[in-house]
């Protein structure tokens, strides 16, 4: 650790910093936390659509990751490794939590605090009302993704987010390639079906 | 769309999973359906929705805090490690020697010690170990500590405490302590004779009290 003190980490490779961490330089992992953090939040918040929980689990999946380290083996991306922890983690959570309740989670759905899609929509001299609509269409495809179920959810946020291919998601859940397409199609379809108002008027 | 390979075909024309010879014979099938045509124009229209709003990094709420808390617990893990592997060491002694009476009669009348131990994830030795802070609230002790690689343990050590006075010769001690009741506890300390030179406890209220003897 001392090492490492008087060194700028913001530039150093993810495989330097790993091995790094795996020597128990804790700034170093410091170092990942930050540039991961924003990618994994997105993750864990898009499945739990839960602020709170969204912040505990991605905190969860770091704790995971340090204490994996020591397994991690440098053949896969040190994200990719880390964001199947983050999913395994909060899918874990919907699991129980749909072993407790009925599997409904928009009742307990807790809006993200910067403005549901202002981080994507496009920079710039947007119209107001043109903003407003996309404003709004973030909202409500927010809330159609909380009332999806939590393995329909699942495919989207990892295809539709991340663009994992198929055959990614598959290993990922773990289940078939068939079942990934069903998955899908069936997600969207509920999407569809919950959008249609807006999907209807503007095709 | 009943067919489960129609919904599959539907889903891999949108999302590029199509070789080219498939992707061509699909399109030619959406010229000839116009149904088929408009569900897969909703569903493209809705793909790019969902990516636009549904970014693939957020703002994290109090971002550091969200690292100090990790930090705090993989330091807590840790020291939860180390207590676990150190059981019954010169650390977890030096612990125990902080926590009796007889202590805060040589000097320091409080003093605590804080020590965040970081060990590697893969902790096996003790060459690992780093101290993040310490803290005395007697102003008059100064704590230090390092690691000392022969005896292969962490030694704190601790300016600034009254000496044991010399003419009680002391060469041993024994420490009592209530299972059911923390706070009641007393200190022998013992000649090299193995007789009692001095014993020290509290009384009801918690103070200190000294019984010369021998």
């Amino acid at each position: 650790m001392p090492a490492s003190a008087s060194t700028d980490l913001g530039e150093v490779s993810d495989l330097d910093l790993v091995k790094r961490s795996q020597a128990g330089d804790t700034r170093a992992f410091d170092v990942l936390v930050t540039r991961y953090r924003g990618r994994i939040y997105a993750m864990t918040y898009h499945l739990i659509q839960n602020e709170t929980e969204a912040w505990d689990l991605a905190q969860e999946a770091f704790i995971k990751a340090w204490r994996a380290l020591p397994t991690f083996k440098h053949d896969a991306g040190f994200y990719t490794w880390l964001y199947r922890i983050a999913h395994n983690v909060s899918y874990d959570w919907l699991r129980k939590k749909k072993i407790q309740g009925d599997g409904e989670f928009d009742d307990e759905r807790t809006e993200h605090r910067v403005a549901v899609g202002a981080e994507a929509a496009p920079k710039g001299d947007l119209a107001p009302d043109t903003a407003l609509r996309n404003a709004e269409l973030g909202q409500r495809i927010q809330e159609a993704i909380a009332k999806l179920s939590p393995e329909h959810r699942q495919v989207i946020v990892l295809r539709e987010v991340e663009g994992l291919a198929y055959e990614e998601i598959a290993a990922l859940i773990p289940c078939s390639l068939g079942t990934v397409m069903s998955r899908l199609f069936y997600a969207r379809k509920k999407l569809q079906e919950q959008l249609h108002d807006v999907y209807e008027t503007s095709l | 769309m009943k067919h489960p390979s129609e919904e599959h075909d539907l889903i891999r024309w949108l999302d590029g999973e199509m070789n080219e010879a498939e992707r061509t014979a699909f399109e030619e099938r959406l010229k000839l359906d116009p149904v088929l045509a408009k569900e897969a124009e909703q569903m493209r229209a809705l793909s790019a929705s969902l990516r636009t709003h549904l970014p693939a990094e957020m703002k994290v709420p109090h971002a550091d805090y969200f690292n100090t808390q990790i930090g705090v617990r993989i330091a807590q893990m840790a020291l939860d490690d180390a207590r676990a592997k150190q059981t019954g060491s010169s650390w977890s002694a030096a612990l125990q020697w902080l926590r009796q009476p007889w202590f805060a009669l040589t000097g320091a009348a409080a003093l605590a010690v804080l020590g965040f131990f970081l060990l590697g994830p893969n902790a096996s030795g003790a060459s690992e170990s780093m101290i993040l802070s310490s803290y005395t609230p007697n102003t008059n002790v100064q704590a230090r500590a390092y690691h000392d690689d022969a005896a292969e343990a962490t030694v704190l050590m601790l300016d600034g405490l009254d000496a044991v006075p010399s003419e009680k010769k002391v060469s041993g001690i024994h420490v009592l302590r209530s299972e059911v009741e923390p706070e009641l506890a007393s200190t022998t300390m013992y000649d090299d004779q193995g007789a009692a030179v001095l014993m020290i406890s509290r009384d009801a209220l918690g103070n200190p009290m000294i019984s010369p003897r021998g």
